[in-house]
């Protein structure tokens, strides 16, 4: 009885409890924020809260407006940047992950190396890109090639020590007594990282990922202002803060954060298919 | 745990195919048009011989290896670019000459009074090509745009009148002096803390002074800081041509711009008429932002400072060094500094943009960018 009523009382508590209004709301609220926030600047608002005018921080109306008066050619610099992104990416996870595996078969200097390759994580972005943009000139005759093996590059190396690192975590911190179980059965260095290690670094990938994505697409946009062929989104931003376009600034700005939000998405849908069955 | 792994080679295999893809995509595409001109140019370069301008300009934009800054330094050469009858890209060059230097850019561009002499000379920091380069001239091929000059807001300007006439006052009793002694005024920007080596410094003055005295047609001018209307009709006119906007809004502005949106010559014509004695200073404290870092392309400013001609005039002027991707319009718009100098075709964009700008003098009467090559590589 007692409990019955209690039950009553807390209708709210309960709304709270059922699992399809919590998938909601972690979806609705967030939205609601969002939405008030665009309310509160294209009112002004924003503005009247940072001190701050619609020179420098233009209205969402006028920024929309340019993005799509501007369609093809926003649309020719986000292919520019997202092929470097992705193929950074994937390159420098591919090559990270294989220092990983390395590093955890000959643990003996594996870790030592790992340390180094972690102090490639220290290079400022801004120094290693013009490097690599004087690194890369025989490359191709064509500039527009020979800029886009440089700026793979450059985001190559950043993922390179976020991978390396995590993965070495991935495939050295075992589950208690599961190499020794291995060792019992007196296993191969080789069926332990198939068998063991590999299985229990998935993991880990995706923690990498999750940094490496939003840095790759990061390291992507600052190597554009820094080399030879003049394309990217990142260079279109330099470009018109330069000449005090912040108008146009901000159209590429709103682009930048779509490619970081949608490859954040994409890795997200990936990870909850790739480890559903392990939870 | 299999099936994981299986998934996992799968999720790479396809990653890595999707991205092969895309970077056929990106690379496959442009290499046969490229190929084709090039081809071509290398052709004319054995059959034709070029030598004029014009030849050496079309081989180099065919071979695609014209060099510029971009960043609002492009417009001259795009104009030039699209008077022969080429495509106006170009290659990004960066902040040293090492890209003219190993042939990636074959015609790069150069100030004459800073990379030009960095190509030429062979002291400290210099390539040391000697008489082995060429230029071409954005003033002989009708193209140049006015550069360096003094600018304000338009509403700093008319709340202080008087701090504005005696700024400019001061500043061009520094540039005539520096003009009539560039070497001592060198030294002087030498020892305000320079980015550059003193032999080149001394070189920056000697071509800068070219620059102030000279017109675009290669006559004397009679005032320092004059605003001349012909020169600053060419540039406004080539700005609307050349400066490519995103936004319709400062687009159309830009369209509809007049010599009278940009500059005001009230001030400067005052202020050269006076004695040099400026009562009821609005403004005291004042400081100047520099497109650049402190060299002598700004050496009128800091022998104003140096020789006192400032404080004659009752200001204290603070110098602020540019450099990198400082933006001294947007600096002058926000009021962090007040006064500034920029190049007019950057005072126009920002105008265009929303920005309230007023150029008060014009110091370089010519334009100081030319597009240097190596004699040997347009035999």
């Amino acid at each position: 009885m007692s409990r019955k009523l209690k039950r009553k009382k807390s209708l709210w508590y309960r709304i709270h409890q059922n699992e399809k209004v919590q998938s909601a709301e972690t979806v609705l609220l967030p939205l609601l924020f969002g939405f008030l926030f665009m309310i509160m600047w294209q009112t002004q608002k924003l503005h009247t809260l940072l001190h701050t005018d619609t020179f420098t921080l233009p209205l969402p109306s006028r920024i929309l407006t340019i993005i799509a008066d501007n369609s093809d050619k926003i649309m020719l610099n986000v292919n520019a940047t997202v092929i470097v992104t992705l193929a950074g990416l994937v390159a420098g996870s591919l090559i990270g992950y294989g220092i990983a595996v390395l590093a955890a078969l000959f643990p003996k200097w594996g870790s030592c190396g790992l340390k180094i390759i972690a102090a490639f994580n220290a290079i400022p972005i801004v120094a290693l890109a013009p490097v690599m943009t004087n690194w890369t000139k025989d490359v191709s005759n064509h500039a527009d090639i020979r800029s886009m093996v440089a700026k793979i590059m450059v985001v190559t190396i950043v993922c390179i020590a976020n991978m390396s690192i995590n993965a070495y975590r991935g495939l050295t911190e075992l589950k208690p007594f599961s190499e020794d179980l291995m060792c019992s059965y007196a296993a191969s260095k080789r069926v332990t990282l198939i068998k063991l290690r590999l299985p229990n670094s998935v993991p880990y990938i995706f923690t990498a990922l999750k940094v490496a994505v939003p840095s790759s697409v990061i390291s992507a946009l600052v190597s554009e202002y820094f080399a030879e062929y003049i394309v990217g989104v990142g260079r279109q931003i330099r470009e018109n803060i330069v000449l005090a376009q912040y108008s146009s600034a901000w159209a590429y700005i709103v682009v930048a954060c779509l490619i970081g939000i949608i490859m954040y998405a994409v890795l997200m849908i990936a990870q909850s298919f790739m480890l559903k069955k392990r939870a | 745990m299999k099936k994981n792994t299986g998934k996992l080679i799968g999720l790479l295999c396809v990653s890595v195919l999707t991205v092969s893809g895309l970077g056929g995509c990106g690379s496959k595409a442009p290499a046969p048009t490229e190929k084709a001109p090039e081809a071509s140019s290398d052709a004319k370069t054995e059959q034709a011989a070029p030598k004029t301008n014009e030849d050496i300009l079309v081989a180099a934009a065919q071979a695609g290896k014209v060099g510029n800054w971009g960043l609002g330094n492009e417009y001259e050469v795009k104009a030039l670019l699209t008077k022969y009858g080429q495509d106006t890209s170009y290659l990004s060059q960066a902040f040293d000459m090492d890209g003219f230097d190993d042939d990636s850019i074959t015609l790069a561009s150069a100030m004459t009074y800073n990379e030009l002499g960095l190509v030429k000379n062979d002291y400290d920091g210099g390539y040391g090509y000697g008489d082995s380069v060429n230029v071409i001239d954005m003033n002989d091929e009708g193209v140049a745009m006015l550069e360096d000059n003094i600018f304000t807001t338009k509403a700093f300007a008319e709340a202080n009148p008087n701090t504005v006439k005696a700024f400019l006052y001061a500043s061009i009793k520094g540039w005539e002096y520096a003009a009539q002694n560039p070497d001592e005024a060198s030294k002087i920007c030498f020892n305000y803390g320079s980015s550059v080596s003193e032999d080149h410094q001394k070189y920056m003055a000697s071509e800068v002074k070219k620059l102030v005295e000279t017109d675009m047609s290669g006559n004397a001018v009679s005032d320092i800081g004059n605003m001349d209307e012909a020169a600053m009709k060419q540039t406004l006119d080539l700005a609307k041509q050349y400066i490519k906007l995103d936004d319709s809004v400062a687009a159309d502005k830009l369209s509809t711009l007049t010599l009278d949106d940009i500059r005001n010559t009230s001030y400067l014509t005052e202020a050269l008429a006076s004695d040099g004695k400026f009562d009821n200073l609005e403004k005291t404290d004042v400081s100047i932002q520099l497109k650049w870092l402190p060299q002598a392309q700004f050496m009128g400013y800091y022998v104003a400072l140096e020789k006192g001609y400032y404080d004659e005039v009752g200001l204290n002027v603070t110098i602020v060094p540019g450099g990198g991707d400082i933006s001294e319009t947007t600096a002058v718009n926000n009021g962090t500094v007040d006064f500034g100098v920029t190049w007019v075709s950057n005072l126009i964009a920002a105008n265009a943009g929303g920005m309230d700008l007023l150029e008060v003098a014009q110091i370089y009467q010519r334009s100081g960018l030319v597009l240097v090559y190596k004699n040997d590589n347009f035999k």
